[in-house]
């Protein structure tokens, strides 16, 4: 099964080791050469190699191990003018503070443009939500607020003296109708996100847990998450709308990360594997605040939120799109703390369920 | 639901909802109270329609075709016979409900609403146009009885409400007291008035009337 390496993951184990030996070299480079060579302007190199993968406190560390090494490479070189060295010893050091300070509030200015658009998605998706909300409640007021009036009319008929049998059967028969049109309004917004679900191509679940983490890094490096994924290499292909499954698998990440983020232990796993034969599981583990103040079988209704600003929107719609998908989506205590997402996704279908209307 | 069960047909509940299920719930419910009802779909079938010279109100949906019901509700309140208006909303929010009852709605009901809630507001609001209709009429029968007076005994009633004596009175319209006695007490009888403080009171109403029109 071919298989894209998940390159977050990869870098971050491979960076530090990149970022040691890079500076090995300026300093032998800069230590064998004569003073009035300047190689510790390499330095800055690093710097911004770190700025791109490291958070703030740790950039801020590596400019200062790589202003140490230019002082100590100063000390052990033995040939050329002092005076030469000495100047480009502190040309090189302020040019590392430069451009560490310079990297650094480049960062933090685009970190601060992505948490503008973050919240701008959300604002935006909210205020839609809640248009379509708002009409799908007019909606459904209208024939309620007959079934409420015709159902006091019925009982007033029948209690008058003498009773109207023939008025309270209209009134009920309208009761009847309207409740229909209720109910058909209910089954055209089912149809709604069945046809949804109708993008269904073949796709592979690490690839949309890998494209889905990509997403999501900056936010896991900002909050200082680890984030850490367990995928099997060995999974079948399955049909399903990619987008969708990503939105299930975005918001449970998210949803991990809200739960780690204010406590010491901030891990985050993505695991993908075999489920039962034919079924393939995508679970989500935190080392948060587990289960314990949710209502477990009520977390994926809609409007149950235990977040103050949350909508209780996202797990019931995961639960929708997964179920959709002829799978199933359910929560677990984690070990040994936190809690675990998990949902499944049947393969060997040749279509989704729900695609065939 | 006093008040409410009468069924002389001396009253009628106009509704405007432009929703066929709504008016005929409307309907249906109002009718097994006893109520006489007349539905429309719009405001404009509503005012080409013909409506009895009898108590009556409106009960007015919000969201209609062409005009809607705030503004049909502001309009009828600056009329010279305001009807009654009960506002029903399917998504009412505190800024219109403060909107409405400004100008001059009986009850704000947001749907769904509980049946005892628009009968109660049906119920004030009948009982506020018979007492305005009441009003209107008592003042018209005066306004009738004051054109039954010659010029003279017009003359005479002015100078009496501002309690001048009757030598005074004739004094100044050069007339005998006694034509001034007669003239009073002829006024008194056209004008029903049972004593000069009755009588006063008349010309107060009638007067506080024609400057309320005024403006």
């Amino acid at each position: 099964m071919p298989r894209t390496p998940f390159l977050p993951h990869l870098g971050a184990r491979v960076m530090p080791v990149l970022l040691v030996v890079l500076a090995a070299v300026i300093f032998v480079l800069d230590t064998i050469t004569n003073f009035e060579i300047a190689v510790a302007v390499l330095y800055v190199a690093i710097v911004l190699i770190a700025v791109q993968h490291l958070g703030r406190r740790r950039v801020v560390m590596v400019a200062a191990g790589c202003m140490a090494l230019t002082v100590l490479s100063f000390a052990l070189t033995r040939t050329g003018s002092v005076t030469s060295g000495l100047i480009n010893c502190a040309i090189s050091l302020v040019a590392i503070g430069v451009t560490t300070y310079l990297a650094l509030r480049a960062a933090a200015a685009e970190a601060a443009a992505r948490e503008a658009q973050t919240q701008l998605a959300h604002i935006t998706r909210v205020t839609m939500l809640g248009e379509l909300m708002a009409s799908i409640a007019h909606e459904l007021n209208q024939p309620l607020t007959a079934i409420v009036l015709n159902g006091n009319a019925t009982l007033r008929w029948l209690a008058a003296r003498p009773a109207n049998p023939d008025e309270a059967g209209k009134a009920a028969q309208r009761i009847v109708r309207d409740a229909e049109r209720a109910t058909d309004l209910i089954k055209r917004l089912r149809g709604l996100t069945r046809r949804a679900a109708n993008k269904a191509i073949w796709l592979d679940v690490n690839q949309v847990v890998a494209d889905t983490l990509t997403l999501v890094q900056h936010e896991a490096v900002r909050n200082n998450i680890a984030l850490r994924t367990e995928l099997d290499d060995d999974l079948p292909l399955l049909q399903a709308d990619p987008v969708q499954i990503q939105q299930v698998v975005l918001n449970l990440a998210l949803n991990a990360f809200e739960a780690v983020v204010g406590g010491k232990e901030r891990d985050v796993t993505l695991t993908t594997g075999p489920g039962k034969p034919g079924e393939i599981i995508v679970a989500v583990s935190d080392s948060g605040r587990g289960l314990d103040s949710v209502q477990p079988d009520r977390i994926f209704d809609a409007f149950y939120t235990t977040k103050p600003e949350g909508l209780g929107m996202g797990l019931a719609i995961s639960r929708s799109i997964v179920e959709s998908h002829g799978g199933r989506i359910w929560a677990e205590p984690a070990m040994p703390r936190g809690a675990s997402f998990f949902f499944s996704l049947p393969t060997g279908r040749t279509k989704a369920r729900g695609s065939g209307q | 639901m006093s008040g409410l069960a009468s069924s002389d047909s001396g009253q009628i509940v106009f509704v405007i909802d432009d929703d066929p299920a709504i008016l005929e719930a409307l309907d249906s419910l109002l009718r097994s109270v006893g109520l006489d009802v007349s539905c429309f779909g719009s405001v404009a079938a509503f005012l080409d329609a013909p409506r009895p010279d009898i108590p009556s109100c409106l009960v007015l949906d919000v969201r209609l075709p062409g005009k809607s019901g705030m503004d049909f509700q502001k309009e009828l309140a600056g009329s010279q016979a305001p009807l009654p208006v009960i506002i029903m909303t399917g998504h009412g929010d505190i800024a219109m409900s403060v909107q409405a009852m400004k100008a001059g709605a009986i009850d704000f009901l947001p749907k769904p609403f509980r049946e005892q809630d628009l009968l109660d507001a049906i119920a004030a609001a009948l009982d506020k146009d018979r007492s305005r209709r009441a009003h209107m009429a008592e003042l018209d029968a005066l306004r009738a009885r004051l054109a039954t007076l010659s010029d003279g005994e017009r003359d005479v009633v002015a100078q009496v409400v501002l309690g001048r004596l009757n030598k005074q009175i004739a004094g100044d319209l050069g007339v005998s007291e006694i034509t001034v006695k007669v003239r009073r007490a002829r006024a008194m009888r056209k004008m029903q008035a049972g004593s000069l403080p009755e009588l006063v009171k008349m010309i107060d109403r009638l007067a506080a009337e024609s400057s309320a029109r005024g403006h």
